[in-house]
């Protein structure tokens, strides 16, 4: 009886907490746009339009366990999408939102379907082809696209009544496009095609036999990823007002899975946390010299490959498991664990993230020789 | 010139620059017999080894001599690598050896663009200018040259796999490493060697290839897709098929750029991706690749 | 539970048999946190035939694989005095341990011949190619081999992924014996195989037992056929060992085989 108090009475503070954190992380949000100045707001918008490509990527590699190294080309689509939509047709910003969606969607359709009938790395390969094949293919639709000088549309404008700066207005909008993204992206996970897709990464032949197709929950994920990626890129155009097919060379692809990994795969934060990597690293690491981002992510991906395959969102997690197993582990007299073994957090009733938990595999044990 | 020669003069040009293809497919291909993956590395490795060679003959070294030295640092690197960067990660999940291949690749064009800055650089020509006539169809010397090196570097492959003992330990860890364990074979060993040779038969596409190229960090991005292609094509399992299928990519993108208006000299870079997104549709396994089994 | 050790040579009839050859002390394995075995104990004799027997999942294949260092284990085996445990799978071949594993895991893309050479290669090194003597003794083995498996020097040119279940089995058995090991260990070499077939191949190992004094060690579910062969058997339960004694002895204890070897006593499904 009293542990089920105790545990009601835990349960009620963990909500409370979780309750405070979100309504600070509210007010942070939304009074970030106040207190920063116009090209930190501009910086931050940034990271939030990144998180929406992160989070479609995160779909694919995390949850997919498939990986794409073409998801600049999707982001390109999108941002061009938009572009010529507001430089020939003059349609409104919105408008754009849903076609550069759709046709994305279609497009990740129409490569998945070759590249996921086999195994994933054929996907990696088609996505890296599309991704080199795609700046010289803009360059040459000139009369659309404006060939290499590019395209230059309106920005975001912020209405009258809002009486706010453009920077606060354009990071308000990204700030709702990245909100629904993000919820969008978990409600999938939870939904059938997300737990096929766990079922799928986890043990593909199990997943198989228990009535998972495969190939078509592959390619959806992918279709959604390359969704994500397009929205970004959508949002991007609305931002910067100007789009070139320098912007999007395949090095974007790499910076974006990049961003990602260190930021955490399969976790829900890793799309944010590595999208301010992705803003900010190469910014800060360019004064240093060209090649330093290059060197810093480079490393950063093997380190955290090598020590923290859940990348700095799941590292938090895992010291608290590690902590939790330690306590458990004075308890208990079995005292023989390896000590190479995985700390496995012991699952908690309320996790708000049941997919959290999952690192994107075991973390990589050391060979003896 | 009739339309005969112009065409064989085109197919004599796409297998010049095919042998390059293939070199590079095949030691993606020797990776992945031996460790399942695709190495997103093996482009910028062999742009590494070119630089090494390149380093080498601005010190006064000739070309002739540079390049075995070139060759043997590869091997020792490609070695290197597998002991540090990849056994640590040899027993996780194929998606995180792939994405450590993927920031090796980041990390090696980085710090060749630290190391020697990105400006173009000229790589000396190895092979004598000029050339010779074939019933009106031109073959330089340097087109003979890089055929000429490429076969000799397969027959050495061949040899070594099919004719001495080592190369039937390395097969055998290739098929079963399991097994191989068993008897007592020192498997760990035999990747690193494995490792160390792709990265010589890559350096030998990038010192081939970089006279035509130019010396750059990225030199070794695009030809990297034409070599994906091109053992997507011959079958990622096959080394005869890295080579058949190189060949087979470095004609169709010559011809492609030549006779197709719409393609030309700018958009040839797609033709690797029709010809991966093809042979996945009608023959996924490649021309010699064994029926596609899953490699969990 | 274990038998007296001086038991064990005088059932096994040989009279300079050293009855700690094999010897395996409180071992215990397992996969992550999933301990297999509990506690192992017994020891085997050179020379000796020697079948771990019992249900599904009562950790025979664990015993093997923790003996040739693919799982790793707690407590001691030895092998005429030299600790095994802590060694890597290429570290005990080269201590004269072989393994022929579950499912055979003959190298398929290898001819029948490449893979018995294989099975030499730790006497023929990989970079010597002289050593006359050597090859001629890697010829003589490779003889040896197509003597017992006439079948394998019919195919010897074939890629091992061509052969039949039993062939392949055979592969496997033939490329242990070419380490020339001390100790061979099969794990459920009936598994897949017709009866027939699985019958041939327990008589080999008799022979080969016989002729070479090799020592073995087999795990089947087939407990009727290696009770044959073996000249002592082991039964597990839940990873203990929970009945020892010359095969004879656990033949004829019905009601014993009927508890712990339960549904392996029908030899009828042949594994």
């Amino acid at each position: 009886m009293s542990t089920i108090t105790a545990t009601l009475d835990t349960d009620r503070a963990r909500r409370l907490r979780l309750a405070l954190t979100a309504l600070l992380a509210a007010v942070v949000t939304v009074g970030a746009p106040f207190y920063f100045a116009p090209f930190q707001v501009f910086q931050l918008t940034m990271v939030l339009l990144y998180a929406v490509a992160l989070a479609g990527l995160n779909l694919l590699v995390g949850f997919g366990g498939q990986i794409s190294l073409g998801h600049g080309a999707f982001f390109a689509a999108g941002a061009y999408t938009a572009a010529v939509m507001l430089d020939r047709y003059d349609t409104g910003h919105l408008a754009t939102l849903p076609v550069a969606a759709v046709g994305c969607f279609l497009l990740g359709l129409g490569f998945g379907v070759p590249a996921l009938r086999l195994r994933g790395l054929y996907l990696a390969l088609v996505t890296l082809s599309f991704a080199v094949f795609l700046p010289p293919l803009l360059k040459r639709l000139e009369p659309v696209t404006g060939g290499s000088m590019g395209l230059t549309v309106d920005k975001l404008q912020p209405p009258a009544w809002s009486g706010l700066a453009e920077d606060q207005w354009t990071y308000f909008v990204v700030l709702a496009v990245t909100a629904v993204a993000l919820l969008l992206a978990r409600n999938l996970l939870r939904s059938r095609v997300g737990r096929a897709l766990l079922a799928v990464r986890d043990n593909e032949s199990a997943a198989e036999v228990m009535g998972v197709r495969l190939s078509l929950h592959k390619t959806l994920a992918f279709a959604w990823s390359a969704l994500f990626a397009g929205v970004s890129g959508c949002v991007y155009t609305w931002v910067i007002g100007f789009v070139s097919p320098d912007s999007f060379s395949f090095v974007l692809s790499i910076t974006l899975l990049a961003g990602l990994v260190v930021g955490g795969l399969a976790s829900l934060y890793g799309p944010l946390l590595g999208a301010a990597f992705v803003m900010y690293v190469p910014s800060v690491a360019q004064d240093i010299s060209e090649a330093a981002p290059g060197v810093v992510f480079g490393l950063l991906i093997i380190a955290v490959m090598f020590v923290a395959p859940t990348g700095l969102a799941g590292l938090a997690g895992r010291v608290r498991g590690a902590a939790v197993s330690r306590l458990t582990r004075t308890t208990s007299a079995a005292g023989d664990r390896t000590p190479g073994s995985e700390p496995s957090a012991p699952p908690t009733p309320a996790d708000p993230a049941p997919v959290d938990a999952e690192p994107v595999g075991a973390p990589p044990r050391t060979e003896k020789e | 010139m009739s339309a005969v020669t112009e065409l064989l003069q085109q197919v004599v040009e796409g297998v010049g620059s095919g042998a390059v293809y293939a070199s590079l497919a095949l030691a993606l291909v020797l990776i992945h017999r031996f460790t399942g993956i695709v190495n997103f590395a093996q482009g910028e490795l062999a742009m590494i080894s070119t630089y090494v060679a390149w380093q080498l003959v601005a010190s006064g070294m000739s070309f002739w001599l540079a390049l075995p030295v070139t060759l043997a640092v590869s091997f020792a690197g490609g070695m290197l690598i597998e002991r540090i960067v990849i056994r640590p990660v040899q027993n996780a999940p194929e998606l995180t050896m792939v994405i450590v291949t993927v920031g090796l690749f980041i990390f090696v064009n980085a710090m060749a663009g630290l190391i020697w800055s990105f400006t173009v650089k000229d790589f000396p020509q190895p092979f004598p200018d000029g050339g010779i006539d074939l019933a009106g169809v031109r073959v330089d010397w340097s087109t003979f040259g890089i055929i000429a090196v490429v076969a000799v570097v397969m027959g050495l492959l061949y040899v070594l796999f099919q004719h001495t003992s080592i190369g039937l330990v390395m097969r055998a860890v290739a098929c079963n490493p399991a097994s191989a364990r068993l008897s007592g074979i020192r498997v760990g060993r035999v990747l690193m060697l494995g490792w160390g040779l792709a990265a010589t038969v890559g350096a030998v596409s990038g010192v081939l290839v970089a006279p035509v190229l130019f010396l750059e960090p990225n030199m070794m991005g695009g030809v990297l897709i034409y070599a994906f292609a091109a053992a997507t094509l011959g079958g990622f399992d096959s080394p005869v098929g890295a080579v058949v299928g190189g060949l087979c990519v470095g004609v169709a993108e010559t011809l492609a750029g030549a006779y197709v208006d719409v393609i030309g000299a700018d958009l040839k870079v797609g033709v690797p991706l029709v010809i991966i997104l093809a042979v996945l549709l009608v023959r996924p396994q490649g021309l010699f690749g064994r029926a596609a089994v899953e490699r969990a | 539970m274990t038998e007296p050790v001086t038991d064990s040579t005088e059932t096994t009839g040989r009279a300079n048999a050293e009855p700690h050859f094999l010897k395996v002390a409180g071992l215990h394995a397992g996969y992550g946190q999933a301990r297999v075995l509990q506690g192992l104990d017994f020891s085997v004799a050179r020379g000796e035939v020697c079948a771990i027997l019992g249900p599904n999942g009562a950790g025979k294949t664990t015993t093997l694989r923790a003996l040739c260092g693919m799982v790793r284990g707690r407590g001691s085996v030895t092998l005429n005095g030299t600790e095994l445990l802590g060694r890597s799978p290429e570290q005990t071949a080269r201590l004269g341990v072989a393994h022929v594993p579950e499912g055979r895991g003959t190298f398929n893309d290898l001819t029948v011949e490449e893979n018995l050479r294989i099975g030499a290669h730790l006497r023929t090194g990989r970079w010597r190619r002289d050593g006359r003597a050597e090859r001629a003794a890697v010829a003589a083995d490779l003889e040896r081999i197509y003597g017992y498996f006439p079948k394998l020097r019919q195919r010897s040119r074939q890629d091992a992924g061509s052969l039949s279940g039993g062939e392949q089995q055979m592969l496997a058995i033939g490329r242990a014996l070419m380490l020339r090991p001390s100790l061979l260990l099969l794990d459920e070499p009936s598994l897949g195989l017709a009866p027939l077939v699985t019958r041939e191949l327990f008589e080999i190992v008799r022979a080969v037992n016989e002729e070479e004094r090799t020592t073995v060690v087999v795990v089947e579910q087939n407990a009727q056929l290696a009770l044959d062969v073996a000249h002592r058997a082991h039964v597990l339960e839940a990873g203990r060992l929970v009945l020892s004694g010359p095969s004879q002895e656990i033949r004829e204890d019905g009601q014993v085989a009927e508890v712990y070897l339960g549904v392996s006593v029908r030899s009828g499904k042949g594994g």
